[in-house]
């Protein structure tokens, strides 16, 4: 079998990307508002007692019952990646980058990147912990590093 | 009536190119032109016009009605296929559910597109709020994922990658109407050089956008004996499946819509995959061929790697693929590339591949994927079984 291409190098935690500014849409403007206290709201719902992930306008489940929001910890681990080597605009002259997809515990996937760590280091099924990226306007991004990084 | 009641009776396809210096309307014109003069049907006979969307044709919400406009066709059956990449080979399934019911009896299928001259692709999903903030790389970033996953669960020979990558060239070096600027032959070494563009996806995984057009004619069996068609490609299975899998938060990626639909078209069919003669699966990325092979049961899941380099998939080997170059090979005409695989299976079936001519054409497995949703594998499955008139 033929490895997986990992050449080594810094990956960008993309923290200067002059990204574009995200417009809340009526039914995913709670899950932003929570952001600007760093806080994760995903929708919920009580007859199957799962969660759902991205913010939809409906139960995904059923009909019978709407969904609530609730806080979750941004805790979980990494379900698969991507390293970015030709970026879309904004991201172009920031590449390499981390494209993660991460489960968390509460039982959605969510995607973001990874940061603060290294190429070599990336391992399906790692223990990520949230990071907050503040945005011009005020929200936070969720982005994932390491569960053992040290930051404050 | 069933699906296998309605035929194809003729094909057409345009040259596909880098670029079109034509405009798209001009690309339909040329392959309804193909179409009725192949078949020797009427302007005046054709009842139905069925297309798929197109990235050019996004521009408007009535694409097919002008486009029938354009064309100067008056039908009692005008419709747009919203399923993608799987446009073309939905299609079929539509014309032939609109002859069923007596809405019409002769249908122009007709799929164009010019997404690199004239791109009106819009976005409004959910990649503004919860996919590019993190800067995925559209598709190629999407597929980055979902190959990163199946690695993870099976193991990877990115070499098997490269030897389709290196069959579907060699089949679009006999195939004119393919793009130029792929008609050039491949080794395996070139396709695990070519650069990455979402680790661990290459250059050479994935399509090169380009220009094009084609399209079948459907009518009723009944019709065609009629008119005494002496040839003609009988749909006997079909299935599609969109949001496969949509309420369960944590699916297996691998495990795709191609799963049910083949089981579906199969059964229909009366066939199981080891009696496929060609198969001619939507090819957007090379991965998506492997998994297609694993969820039709041409091998089991996880076995992709193995089967591939165990098969010879020449047009003169062991299972046929993609005949004339697929999509990664002869381009893709945007959302008419569906359309080329299908194309290419109806002529192998007419006997007119001439130099890559498959040998035994008692029938083909056509497939189709369209849309990418988040973080998952694809949106929309589609499989199609055809054979010859018997």
């Amino acid at each position: 079998m033929t490895s997986r291409h990992t050449p080594s190098g810094a990956l960008s935690d993309t923290t200067d990307v002059p990204r574009h500014p995200v417009t809340a849409t009526p039914f995913t403007q709670s899950y932003w508002d929570a952001t600007r206290d760093r806080r994760l709201l995903v929708q919920y719902c009580a007859d199957v007692d799962r969660y759902q992930y991205f913010a939809l306008p409906t139960n995904l489940y059923t009909s019978h019952e709407r969904a609530q929001w609730r806080e979750a910890e941004p805790v979980g681990e990494l379900f698969s990646y991507t390293i970015t080597e030709r970026a879309p605009r904004p991201f172009r002259g920031h590449e390499p980058y981390a494209v993660a997809v991460v489960t968390l515990d509460i039982g959605v996937r969510v995607m973001s990147n990874l940061i603060h760590c290294e190429r070599p280091d990336i391992r399906i099924g790692m223990r990520l912990r949230g990071h907050w990226l503040p945005n011009p306007d005020g929200t936070n991004l969720l982005m994932f590093e390491p569960a053992e990084s040290k930051s404050a | 009536m069933a699906l296998h009641d309605s035929v194809i009776t003729a094909f057409a396809e345009t040259e596909i190119v880098s670029r079109s210096e034509r405009d798209v309307w001009e690309l339909q014109a040329e392959v309804m032109e193909q179409l009725l003069a192949s078949s020797g049907v009427e302007k005046d006979e054709v009842d139905g016009l069925v297309m798929a969307s197109s990235m050019t044709g996004n521009a408007t919400p009535f694409w097919a009605q002008s486009s029938a406009e354009m064309l100067g066709l008056e039908v009692d059956f005008c419709e747009q296929v919203h399923i993608g990449g799987c446009g073309p080979v939905g299609a079929v399934a539509r014309a032939a559910m609109a002859i069923d019911a007596g809405l019409c009896e002769t249908v122009l299928l007709i799929n164009a597109d010019t997404q690199v001259r004239e791109d009106n692709m819009g976005v409004r999903s959910f990649l503004t709020e919860w996919a590019n903030p993190y800067g995925l790389m559209g598709p190629p970033g999407a597929f980055g994922l979902l190959t990163s996953r199946y690695q993870h669960q099976y193991g990877l020979d990115y070499a098997a990658l490269g030897k389709l990558a290196v069959t579907q060239r060699d089949h679009a070096l006999l195939n004119d109407l393919a793009c130029d600027k792929l008609r050039k032959p491949l080794t395996v070494e070139e396709y695990l050089q070519s650069r990455m563009i979402s680790d661990p996806i290459r250059l050479l995984d994935c399509v090169r956008v380009c220009d094009g057009a084609n399209g079948l004619l459907v009518t009723s069996r009944r019709r065609a004996v009629a008119k005494q068609v002496d040839r003609f490609v009988v749909p006997i299975g079909y299935a599609e499946r969109t949001n496969y899998r949509a309420r369960d938060p944590l699916p297996d990626v691998t495990d795709t819509g191609h799963r049910v639909v083949g089981a579906t078209a199969l059964r229909q069919a009366g066939l199981e995959p080891g009696d496929i003669k060609s198969f001619h699966p939507y090819d957007d990325f090379l991965l998506a061929i492997l998994l297609q092979l694993e969820m039709f049961g041409f091998c089991e899941p996880g076995q992709g790697s193995r089967f591939i380099r165990e098969t010879d998939f020449h047009f003169d080997g062991d299972l046929p693929l993609n005949t004339s170059g697929g999509q990664i090979s002869a381009g893709q005409a945007g959302l008419a590339g569906g359309g080329t695989n299908l194309v290419e299976a109806v002529r192998q079936l007419f006997g007119q591949a001439g130099a890559r001519q498959v040998a035994d054409t008692s029938n083909a497995l056509v497939t189709g994927i369209g849309w990418i949703g988040f973080a998952r594998n694809w949106g929309t499955s589609a499989a199609l079984v055809l054979t010859p008139d018997s």
